[in-house]
């Protein structure tokens, strides 16, 4: 057992845990924060990314240890003063999810392309720099839109090449 | 994972104290292999000792004929690196393809290549440049450092402290990915200098990373995809599992190093 | 049907309102759940596909730091405990009816939490480890002797069904639980014997695992004071659970509350029990303690109910001009170790024509044990595996017979003049326009342009392929549904037993209240998941939750207004005759008076304290009818043919889900089934080594996910056909994505590889599967 300290969310905490507490199980088991979720054992599926020291991690393969000293974002730490960051609303407005189980993961990691992406983000960038993050739901398509979106909101349109607007015409009706 | 105690020394005269105090210690780094295998239960170590705040595994530098990368930089640290990209751009692209982006802000080039996983990018690289891989003890060659699936020439308690590179003329590597765990199904790393041109394998070894000499040869006297249009690799030294057979993997070899020498100073990902 | 619509907010793209808890990282899914003084168990599971339980040695674990217990089926079966019942055997009034052999009634083996006598796959539980922590419990799970007797096993579904097949239950002659026929063999026989042609196809329709991001996991808790269990679990539906676990405990379901609020993903694997609820809440109360319990990932794979797996022998019978006159298939599923369902067997077979009029056809549907983990109703059960055998063949007919593809299938469809329809063996179609389907398909799907991008495909060095499926499919599932509808001056409730994991039920069915209701959007909520509130339901599967919920909304509205009418005549003075409903208002011509929904129950309350909690209504609906969505689909790939790598390039559906109450959610869904029916085609698959009966695939290292980079956009059309069935004319849209997607890449791919020999490519296609057919030959696979 050592005593762990660090910042999460802008608050210092500290607690007394097994040196090999994963910081994903610090987060959801001691402090509480289960926004953060674990969907595999491999490193895989991203369910689990969060920000330290403000660069993408996936917290099942660090130890609470590694990150002892250091600051930690997660999905809770994510809103500011109650307004929703751009990308959490874009995946609401884009329907970037649906069982919302893989979403804090996939928002900390596109809160974080965003932010740190030298270039001009456009579909091929998003779908190539995302791979770390599964989603069973969305087939991606809208998770796509709704990181561009939130990225043109963001960086200025001028940094971000929209995909093509989806082929939504009113449903062919018919009374049977 | 089993019960445990975390080091993080903060020089390699600690690291080395702590290992040899250990029962079973084992060195971390990245810790993007060795966590995932201990959540496995497939390794067990009573101590771990974190090499990442030892300063002698830290920084990037380079003088013209040498590339001087610290053991403990990770994947994203190389990727980005202005003097890497300057003095040798392939393996800066190499470091930005491993993995995912997550993965490349946490795993390492010292770890990656202690660990000598034989789908790994690094050891290609690193074989390839013919480096030298320094430890806190000695200096080693690539060709005598990587030894066998898993192995290195790395003895117990020994740490990787960095790894040199010479500067390469040229370089290139093509690599294919598997679908579902994203490693190199195969990868063709190949280097050319003033003196020699040397081509590693890395994905589709036996043994892990290896030197077709067939290819090297002929590229040497002819640096041009033609030139290996006839060298192949004996599938019987490939391994074969769900991701492809021996067979596969040496036309793959062939294509992708065709692919690279097509290319020369770039990094070719397929799918 | 009253109450007459206004649609303001049905088929609306509303955004949901479940998003705001997920994107903010307070959702509620059963691993976030801790109780004060919880401790945690791990299983012990069986690394051997078959073998004698000879002894189980518990000293060493029970010795380690923290180990609170350990558990064998043999303590269940000293506490009493039963068999989960998982009634595996479809039984609505629309279901195909599969028997043993004979008309038997099928056998089905006991599945108790644990085993006492054998382990039937790898990866079966056969004790549990209660510890202090998860990572004690772990373990010591390693630490528990098992003294087993390896005994022959079978996995491969054709080699289960032989005669002489090691047995998977000695209570049976061989492993085949099912043996059922339908159709008319005489007739189809003599249709063979006419027609100038006959194509005949076998395929494997291989293994894959739902594969929900989140893994299963459990948290139970007794309270010995109130002698009632709690059992926090997701799924698909917290009452079947609560009645199967109440059963499984021996107790009477009001002893047991199930908690399922968010569910991260569900597939219909998580359809059925798993052995760990039961354990977690009969621990708790062995150790006084709250038990919980998260699966890893690799448990998962060994672990979870899985999908697929069907065996298909199929012949069609056709005519000089290209009319289907017959159909013939021999289809053989494989159920796993335990039968928990036979729903995949049973709805493929009805659908054994697909969208096509053939007048006759002849189908042996049958079922297997095997020594691998159980089969369950996955996305689209059982529709991907017949729409496959069906449009495969069809396409191998327009080859060896000279026709055209598309033309070939236009001529046999089924026209809408045909509705309802019943096909050759006694599915009746509700509704549909499958021509038109498939005219708009070609048109977003640009087959106009085929041969340009082609051209250009080629002189990228790459192999181009453009393929298309029709498809048809049922959603039947659980009959009865029951909704609580409530109205309080705050607003309106609408409590209900489905159980999303993802479709927005909290959103669809606001939707569908608030225009029945005639109130905003916004005033609605829907309640689901704790079954100390929800009473009775039928949980989410096979498309049903939608249209179910509807019909009983809609009942429990009609309901509601005539019970408001009275309320509002009394509290004004007036006949109920004299109170009239319209677009979401009471008027009383007599007293001038116009009161709205919050205002009724403002009334009711001055009435009586009956309505204190607001004005109640309870509507149970039971509604076998089944439905039939439909649609078509293309897709066009480019194969590099130096690696065998494979990328799509295009992607096009068009469903028709009857009415669309959201379409921003159904684009979501097909969106979503896509990408499952296309993982089974490319990447995914539980495959068992021949040799060892090792499952290779318990990570996701091993089982190739659609990905973000793997995946292309879409392109998807939605049609409105309204379905006669049920009072809104909804279908389903959560399914079509999945059916006819295996179909439609195969049907690519071979397009793409034509040059190379016949096609017959095993799934999942991975790059080695494709470059082996390009320079060997589809044949050498």
């Amino acid at each position: 057992m050592s005593a762990i300290a660090m910042n999460v969310n802008g608050s210092n905490v500290r607690k007394e845990v097994g040196d090999s507490t994963l910081l994903v199980e610090f987060l959801r088991e001691h402090l509480g924060l289960t926004g953060t979720h674990v969907g595999c054992d491999t490193t895989q599926c991203g369910c689990c990314v969060v920000h330290l020291d403000g660069v993408s991690v996936k917290s099942c393969t660090v130890l609470a240890a590694q990150a002892a000293g250091r600051a930690v974002t997660t999905i809770e730490g994510l809103a500011r003063n109650g307004e929703l960051h751009p990308v959490q609303k874009a995946f609401r407005e884009h329907h970037g999810l649906q069982c919302g189980f893989c979403t804090p993961g996939m928002i900390m990691a596109a809160v974080e392309l965003i932010a740190t992406y030298p270039g001009r983000l456009d579909e091929h960038v998003v779908r190539e720099e995302m791979e770390g993050n599964l989603c069973r739901c969305t087939g991606y398509h809208n998770i796509v839109r709704a990181i561009l979106a939130a990225a043109s909101q963001m960086l200025g349109p001028d940094r971000v090449v929209q995909p093509p607007a989806d082929h939504m015409p009113a449903p062919r009706k018919s009374e049977g | 994972m089993y019960p445990l105690t975390y080091h993080r020394p903060k020089t390699l005269a600690e690291a080395k104290e702590m290992f040899g105090a250990g029962a079973d210690a084992t060195f971390l780094s990245g810790g993007h292999t060795l966590l995932p295998t201990m959540k496995q239960h497939l390794a067990a170590p009573s101590d771990l000792i974190d090499v990442t705040a030892i300063a002698e595994l830290h920084g990037i530098a380079a003088d013209g004929k040498l590339l001087k990368i610290g053991a403990a930089m990770t994947h994203a640290e190389v990727s980005e690196s202005p003097i890497v990209r300057l003095a040798i751009p392939v393996l800066a692209g190499l470091a930005g393809s491993i993995g995912d982006r997550h993965v490349r802000h946490r795993g390492t080039i010292g770890g990656s290549i202690a660990n000598n996983d034989p789908a790994a990018d690094y050891p290609s690289a690193v074989l390839a440049l013919n480096a030298m891989v320094v430890t806190d003890r000695r200096r080693v060659a690539a060709d005598d450092f990587f030894t066998g699936l898993y192995q290195t020439a790395r003895e117990p308690g020994e740490i990787v402290t960095r790894i040199e590179f010479p500067i390469p003329t040229q370089a290139c590597y093509a690599k294919f990915r598997s679908p579902a765990s994203r490693y190199s199904i195969v990868g063709v790393f190949v280097a050319r200098t003033d003196k020699a041109v040397r081509v590693a394998v890395t994905g589709a070894g036996a043994s892990g990373v290896f030197r077709p000499a067939a290819f090297e040869q002929a590229l040497a006297a002819d640096f041009r995809s033609e030139a290996i249009a006839h060298c192949s690799v004996d599938p019987a030294l490939l391994l074969s599992d769900l991701n492809g057979t021996a067979e596969y993997r040496a036309h793959l070899i062939g294509v992708l190093a065709s692919r690279a020498v097509a290319k020369p100073g770039q990094i070719q990902s397929f799918k | 049907m009253e109450p007459k619509l206004k649609f303001k907010a049905v088929g609306q793209p509303i955004r949901r309102n479940e998003d705001e808890r997920l994107i903010t990282g307070h959702g509620r899914f059963t691993d976030d759940f801790s109780l004060p003084g919880q401790v945690w168990t791990a299983m012990v599971r069986s690394p051997h596909p078959h073998a004698a339980i000879v002894g189980i040695d518990s000293s060493a674990a029970l010795e380690m730091e923290g180990v609170l217990g350990v558990f064998t089926g043999a303590d269940l079966a000293a506490d009493g405990l039963g068999e989960i019942p998982h009634n595996p055997v479809p039984s609505t009034k629309y279901d195909m009816k599969l028997t043993g052999r004979g008309g038997t009634p099928v056998y089905i083996g006991d599945h108790f939490l644990l085993p006492t006598d054998r382990v039937r796959h790898v990866g079966e539980a056969l004790a549990m480890v209660v510890a202090e922590t998860r990572q004690q419990a772990q373990n010591a799970a390693e630490a528990v002797m098992v003294d087993y007797d390896l005994l022959p096993w079978v996995a491969d579904t054709a080699a289960a069904a032989k005669p002489d097949a090691p047995r998977v239950w000695d209570a049976l002659p061989d492993n085949v639980l099912v043996d059922s026929s339908f159709g008319d063999q005489e007739n189809t026989a003599a249709a063979f014997a006419r027609a100038t042609h006959a194509v005949s196809m076998h395929y494997h329709l291989g293994r894959v695992t739902g594969a929900p991001l989140e893994p299963r996991a459990a948290l139970g808790h007794y309270d010995a004071a109130s002698g009632r269990y709690t059992l926090y679990a997701g799924s698909g539906g917290a009452v079947r659970q609560k009645h199967e676990m109440a059963a499984v405990l021996g107790v009477t379901p009001d002893k047991l509350r199930v908690i399922s609020f968010d569910v991260g993903g569900n597939f219909g694997t998580r359809n059925r029990a798993f052995v760990e609820f039961g354990l977690v809440i009969w621990a708790s109360k062995k150790i006084g303690r709250p038990v919980k319990y998260r699966a890893d990932r690799t448990e998962c794979f060994l672990s979870d109910y899985q999908g697929r797996d069907l065996v298909v022998e199929i012949s069609l019978a056709i005519d000089a001009e290209g009319k289907f006159l017959a159909l013939r298939s021999d289809n053989l599923s494989n159920v796993g170790s335990h039968c928990v369902s036979l729903s995949p067997l049973s709805k493929g077979s009805g659908l054994i024509t697909g969208s096509y009029d053939i007048p006759y056809a002849t189908l042996r549907s049958r079922a297997v044990y095997s020594n691998t983990m159980s089969t369950q109703a996955y996305r689209s059960s059982g529709r991907p595996e017949v729409n496959f055998a069906l449009e495969r063949l069809i396409d191998k007919a327009a080859r060896e017979l000279g026709f055209d593809r598309l033309e070939l299938r236009r001529k046999n469809l089924i026209k809408p003049s045909q509705m309802p329809y019943t096909n050759a063996v006694g599915s009746q179609y509700d509704s549909g326009e499958y021509e038109k389907n498939m005219d708009r398909l070609l048109e977003i799907g640009d087959f106009a342009g085929a041969q340009t991008r082609k051209a250009q495909a080629k002189s990228r060095g790459k192999l181009y392929g453009i393929g298309s499926t029709n498809y048809v499919e049922s959603s039947i599932g659980t009959p009865k549904e029951r909704a609580d509808l409530i109205v309080r001056e705050g607003g309106i409730e609408i409590v209900i037993g489905t159980q999303p994991a993802g479709q927005g039920h909290q959103t669809s069915f606001a939707q569908v209240t608030a225009d029945l209701l005639g109130v905003p959007f916004e005033t609605v909520t829907i309640t689901l998941g704790d079954t100390d509130i929800v009473s009775a339901g039928g949980g989410t599967h096979s498309g049903r939750s939608m249209r179910h919920a509807s019909a009983v909304i809609s009942m429990a509205v009609t309901d509601m207004i005539v019970k408001a009418k009275t309320i509002l005549a009394e509290s004004l003075g007036v006949a109920p005759s004299d109170v009239q409903f319209e677009d979401g208002m009471f008027r009383s011509p007599a007293t001038n008076r116009t009161v709205d929904w919050f205002e009724l129950a403002r009334l009711a309350v001055t009435l009586s304290p009956d309505y204190a909690d607001g004005v109640k209504v309870r509507r149970d609906n039971e509604m076998h009818t089944p439905v039939f969505p439909n649609g078509a689909c293309m897709c066009e790939i480019e194969i590099d043919p130096e690696t065998g790598g494979l990328e799509i390039m295009r992607y096009a559906t068009v469903d028709d889900v009857g009415r669309c109450i959201n379409p921003m959610i159904v684009h979501g869904q097909t969106h979503g089934g896509i990408a499952q029916g296309v993982g089974q085609a490319l990447w995914e698959g539980c495959v068992i080594d021949p040799d060892s009966g090792q499952p290779l695939a318990a990570a996701f290292t091993d089982y190739g996910m659609p990905r973000f980079d793997n995946m292309p956009s879409f392109i998807t059309e939605i049609a409105e056909v309204l379905s006669p069935t049920n009072p809104l004319g909804i279908k389903a849209g959560g399914e079509g994505g999945t059916t006819p997607a295996p179909a439609v890449i195969m049907s690519a791919i071979d397009d793409a590889l034509r040059d190379y020999g016949p096609p017959g490519i095993s799934m999942p296609i991975t790059p080695v599967k494709v470059w082996t057919a390009i320079h060997k030959g589809a044949g050498a696979i």
